[in-house]
């Protein structure tokens, strides 16, 4: 099928289908990847349509390799499992996890560090009393702990993106190691489970990536957007001097996919 | 364990005493025994402890009409309909509440083990965390670590080395709940379980804890249910106690049977944000009815006929999700 390749213009695009567009070209074809609810569904299913047709989607809830013909709204949902090899639950794809088979995987969260530490658990000073609660780990520390890569989709502000995140709920290319808690290389502690980390964050103005040190930098910025002005919604000291141009524009046949093939209902895409 | 006892809800929920350990089927919005919660809050249970392998509207429910005192698991929220468990925050900021973080693979690993008869299982799963953090056991820190409560272990967890391979791994300990209720779809009169779609965790938590309750869709003759055995999930004989409740897992989704009410749920999320809605949604929903039938009634035969799921498909190919 052709497609209209086509770059749309500013205006012809939202943020968020620039976000589950730039998130589907980190998908490559063959992967196992694991999805979680919202944007991650667009991107591994805009993916699936254009360049990567043998990708395998597995969601957290039990579905494998599920070819939806009605967007999920969560992970749990009974259309995951239309068409899909197999429908088990969570202790057989999350030890399908820990055995090494996911190559990718899409994830959120509240905040994040410049080492890829996410939190999602709760802002503030956290303890028995916490200040303020959000949702929890659910499988993003697991996730992010044992899939080879892993690609963070966030909201670009400087409360954001810190230098330390109130809690490590995700672990980063650093991270404690317990029960000291002294900071210390991701492998020094996952050992022989040790497989990769997080390989991007995209946000609504950049695409950011981690150097050698596990450090993040920027790679490309958003139409419309300058590296200024993402130092400026970013509360860490953060590298800029690698930036590679623009982040590639959403084509007008991926948009098409979007509207017209993945979310024609509008759940994620209003 | 003898054959499971037919029974209606009061009469199975009933036999829950204050400050048990309690699980659930399900996930998230998925599957959860919803009937049993109301019927749980209408009895004014107290103290409860939930060990959940992820929180969903049944427990922020739960939590805020106040029977809950301590909440172990990873995550809780509404998906799309409500992004966060905001009965839960609200009691935690206020210390009403302790919360035990986990992630998804350490807690389900808990109920796993339980499930085994294992004391513990291994995994490398969110190390480096602050899951891991003392300073965030909030358990010990509550004083609750210090054996005299037999389903509360020790310690949160243990890092040991790998006397096999070298290295070092996380060690869970296991869980046992005191009851578990679980909602599905099939349940033959002699207690054989039968779950469709995704299973979740539910035969982890059916099987890791002292007492079951299942409450079904429909009872059907053990006959029907033991022709394909392939199908079923759980023998009668791990099972206590079974109930009917067509439409029990209500404004959850039910594979086969219903979709998630997204709207009601929505609903709930945006009036119970505060604790004087929370108490009026109890009032409304729970506590001006007398039973689940007349909930059901008040939901409405449209709306029901709305969710009811496609055959084909398992899901409900009626109902309007999005803004198109």
């Amino acid at each position: 099928m052709s497609r209209d390749t086509t770059l749309a213009k500013i205006g012809e695009f939202k943020p968020i289908d620039l976000l589950a567009v730039a998130a589907a070209r980190e998908v490559t074809d063959g992967d196992v990847v694991f999805a979680g609810t919202g944007l991650p569904m667009l991107a591994i299913g805009l993916a699936q349509l254009t360049t990567a047709p043998t990708a395998v989607c597995i969601y957290e809830a039990g579905s494998v390799d599920g070819r939806p013909i009605s967007l999920p709204t969560s992970v749990g949902d009974a259309r995951c499992i239309y068409q899909a090899s197999v429908a088990s639950g969570l202790f057989d794809v999350f030890n399908q996890l820990q055995r090494g088979v996911v190559d990718l995987a899409f994830l959120g969260g509240a905040e994040v560090d410049k080492y890829g530490n996410v939190n999602t658990t709760g802002m503030g000073k956290y303890g028995i009393i916490p200040e303020k609660r959000l949702t929890g780990s659910g499988g993003n520390s697991d996730i992010n702990g044992l899939a080879r890569k892993t690609v963070f989709i966030m909201v670009q502000e400087k409360r954001r993106f810190r230098e330390k995140v109130d809690f490590v709920t995700s672990p980063g290319w650093r991270i404690p190691k317990w029960p000291s808690g002294e900071m210390v290389p991701k492998k020094e502690v996952y050992n022989r489970a040790f497989r990769g980390g997080p390989e991007a964050v995209i946000s609504n103005m950049g695409v950011f990536r981690f150097d050698e040190n596990g450090e993040m930098y920027l790679d490309t910025y958003h139409p419309g957007c300058t590296p200024q002005q993402i130092l400026e919604n970013c509360s860490f000291d953060l590298n800029i001097s690698r930036v590679s141009g623009e982040t590639k524009a959403p084509t007008l046949g991926e948009l098409d996919l979007l509207y017209k093939t993945i979310d024609p209902e509008g759940i994620f895409l209003p | 364990m003898a054959k499971p006892v037919r029974m209606n809800l009061k009469e199975a929920v009933a036999q829950i005493p204050d400050g048990a350990m309690l699980t659930f089927s399900g996930f998230t919005i998925w599957r959860r025994p919803m009937a049993a919660v109301y019927e749980m809050i209408r009895q004014g249970k107290k103290d409860l402890h939930l060990v959940e392998v992820n929180g969903g509207t049944h427990s922020d429910l739960l939590i805020g009409a106040g029977c809950v005192k301590i909440w172990e698991s990873c995550w809780i929220g509404h998906e799309l309909f409500g992004k966060i468990g905001a009965n839960l925050a609200r009691k935690a900021e206020a210390g009403e509440v302790i919360i035990e973080d986990y992630s998804h693979v350490q807690i389900l690993y808990r109920m796993a083990a339980g499930s085994m008869g294992l004391p513990y299982l291994p995994t490398y799963a969110s190390m480096g965390t602050d899951m891991l953090n003392p300073a965030y056991d909030n358990l010990k820190t509550a004083g609750l670590r210090d054996g005299s409560n037999p389903k509360i272990p020790k310690k949160k967890y243990e890092i040991v080395s790998d006397p096999f391979y070298g290295g070092e791994l996380l060690h869970m300990p296991a869980a046992n709940p005191d009851w578990c209720i679980a909602h599905v779809q099939m349940v033959g009169e002699e207690g054989t379980v039968r779950v469709e779609g995704q299973l979740y965790s539910d035969s982890e938590a059916i099987k890791a804890s002292d007492n079951v309750i299942i409450v079904a869709e429909q009872v059907v003759s053990e006959d029907y249910i033991r022709r394909e055995p392939t199908r079923n999930l759980i023998s009668g004989h791990q099972v206590s106690c079974i109930v009917e409740q067509p439409w029990g897992a209500h404004p959850t989704g039910c594979f086969g049977c219903y979709e998630t009410d997204g709207s009601f749920i929505q609903n709930f999320f945006k009036s119970t944000r505060s604790q004087e809605g929370l108490d009026a949604w109890v009032k409304e929903w729970i506590h001006d009815i007398p039973d689940y039938e007349t909930y059901l009634e008040r939901i409405g035969i449209t709306r029901l006929e709305q969710l009811r799921a496609n055959p084909a498909f398992g899901y409900s190919t009626t109902i309007k999700r999005g803004t198109r």
